[in-house]
């Protein structure tokens, strides 16, 4: 036992510093120029890790309306979008045949690239509202929305009929209507899939999130801030976006990974 | 004849009527746009229209039609595309072998492959432009960027998923690494890296795309922000729209093919 428990210490402890090395060592070589002088760039394109801090520290006021614009966008098309696909996923298990052809016609919506979702999203929204910002808020969401519902709808799909063996028959055998083989086997059966999906829609949503925004009407959003800097040439600024978007990429992420390990605790 | 009967009955027929059901709802909108709207073309045109205007002979530019200015810019974003692919399927590729058989650089590289895919694209665009100096290598250098993403993880959980078993079976024929790689593990990892590729085929013309508008001088992308702020025909647009969606489907199903065709088991699975 207590064996078993160091070797896990030392496999995480690997995991953890590895990486945190190699980042401490990727930052020092950023501060003192070096990384300018490998890519031969120099600290006007790409400044010091310093300075984005500083910059970040500066204008926290603004940067955080512009995250909570691009937050509402992405966690709102996330979930309209993911029980949109839900739902599509459980429509086609219960009609096999056209259900997954129109998957397949879903799943090729994922091929379109989403820059020529966005402006027809915005063209759409025109004249939703004569507010800018609610209306272009709505057409970044549906651009998300359909993102997102992609993943979602296969994978629930496949939690749905890939079945343990024999676990239909043994409902069967149990005269179990097809109510209770839904609740009591499918939908436990489909919460692994989801959160596969989930996995893939959440950096999917704050990127598609991100790219709507460059062509929304309504100028606000982490993604439209780094655009707007980068015309303007203020690429400190722009980096210091950059830095943010990453980050919110990553903590939803890990409230993701948390939220699975809890859901999921008794299953492994 | 049977063929035919048989083709009616197929899966190709559904998808067949979702796609005319798809067509029947964007054409009850588009009647509904074309009865409120003042210029209907700019918010959702007939389909008809749009096909119209493909094979309309009208000089768009003064030298090219609508279509030829599509098909010339595609030809330059897909291109680049197309190299920054290859090079970044190579790179993910190696990436995960060494992952597989370096422990450390295992450990090292995993957690910023999850990092990497949530940098936005056009935010590393211009500091690329910047560094290589050429809209061209930055386009190469971004679909390569999100090419390899995709597929070093998927080769890699390709070669962790390789039984246990079947390593003891190498290892009791004393097999080498060398032949254990050659003869096992690359083997079983290629359905995973053509999941990989499949994904990233798609990203990477949208990558393309999304770096032409950054900068004039050709390209999809260029022309379809030009054709928005009506520099000329609104139909650019929506052509260059339909494009780059059959050209994403279609770089997926180009990818299902060459898996069928460089891996025969899957014939016979299916």
């Amino acid at each position: 036992m207590k064996k078993i428990k160091e070797i896990v210490n030392k496999n995480s402890f690997a995991t953890t510093v590895y990486p945190i090395l190699f980042g401490v060592l990727i930052v020092v070589l950023w501060q003192t120029q070096i990384l300018h002088k490998i890519l031969g760039a120099d600290t006007f394109t790409l400044p010091m890790p310093s300075r984005i801090f500083d910059i970040i520290l500066a204008n926290t006021d603004s940067i955080w309306t512009n995250v909570v614009a691009t937050l509402i966008v992405a966690i709102g098309g996330l979930i309209v979008g993911s029980a949109l696909g839900f739902m599509l996923g459980v429509l086609a298990t219960f009609a096999p045949k056209w259900g997954a052809g129109g998957l397949t016609v879903i799943a090729a919506f994922n091929a379109i690239p989403i820059i020529a979702i966005a402006p027809i999203a915005n063209n759409l929204t025109k004249d939703l509202s004569d507010n800018p910002e609610i209306r272009s808020m709505i057409a970044k969401m549906i651009v998300v929305t359909l993102t997102c519902m992609v993943p979602m709808s296969i994978n629930v799909n496949r939690g749905m009929t890939e079945l343990k063996p024999f676990s239909l028959d043994l409902m069967k055998s149990y005269a179990a209507e097809n109510r209770t083989v839904f609740f009591k086997l499918r939908l436990p059966n489909s919460v692994p899939y989801i959160f596969t999906a989930l996995r893939v829609s959440v950096p999917v949503c704050v990127i598609s999130a991100l790219v709507s925004e460059y062509f929304a009407e309504f100028i606000i959003g982490v993604g439209r801030q780094i655009r707007e800097n980068i015309v303007l040439a203020q690429y400190a600024t722009a980096w210091a976006y950059i830095t943010v978007a990453c980050a919110i990429g990553i903590i939803l992420y890990i409230i993701l990974l948390i939220a699975e390990g809890i859901t999921l605790k008794g299953r492994k | 004849m049977q063929r035919i009967k048989k083709f009616f009955t197929s899966k190709q027929m559904v998808t067949v009527v979702w796609v005319l059901g798809i067509m029947v709802l964007w054409e009850i909108g588009a009647f509904i746009v074309a009865g409120t709207k003042r210029s209907p073309e700019n918010v959702l045109p007939h389909l008809y229209q749009i096909v119209q205007s493909v094979f309309s002979t009208k000089l768009v530019n003064g030298s090219q039609t609508a279509f030829q200015i599509v098909l010339s810019n595609a030809g330059l974003t897909l291109f680049r595309a197309g190299i920054g692919f290859l090079i970044g399927a190579g790179i993910g590729f190696l990436l995960a072998l060494l992952m597989n058989l370096v422990m450390p650089i295992e450990k090292i590289v995993f957690p910023y492959l999850m990092v990497i895919q949530m940098i936005p694209i056009l935010g590393m665009a211009p500091i690329i432009l910047a560094i290589t100096k050429d809209i061209n290598k930055s386009r190469i250098v971004i679909a390569a960027i999100l090419t390899f993403y995709p597929v070093a993880t998927n080769t890699l959980a390709g070669f962790k998923s390789v039984e246990k078993e079947k390593h003891e079976l190498m290892h009791s024929i004393a097999a080498t690494k060398y032949e254990i790689y050659t003869k096992l593990l690359i083997p079983s990892s290629i359905p995973y890296l053509f999941t990989g590729l499949k994904i990233s085929a798609p990203m990477a013309i949208t990558a393309s795309i999304l770096v032409d508008t950054l900068q004039g001088g050709g390209g999809l992308g260029c022309m379809l922000s030009q054709s928005l702020k009506h520099a000329m025909t609104i139909y650019v647009f929506w052509q260059i729209v339909f494009f780059s969606a059959i050209v994403g489907i279609l770089s997926y199903y180009l990818m299902s093919l060459i898996e069928k065709a460089v891996s025969p088991y899957k014939r016979i699975h299916k």
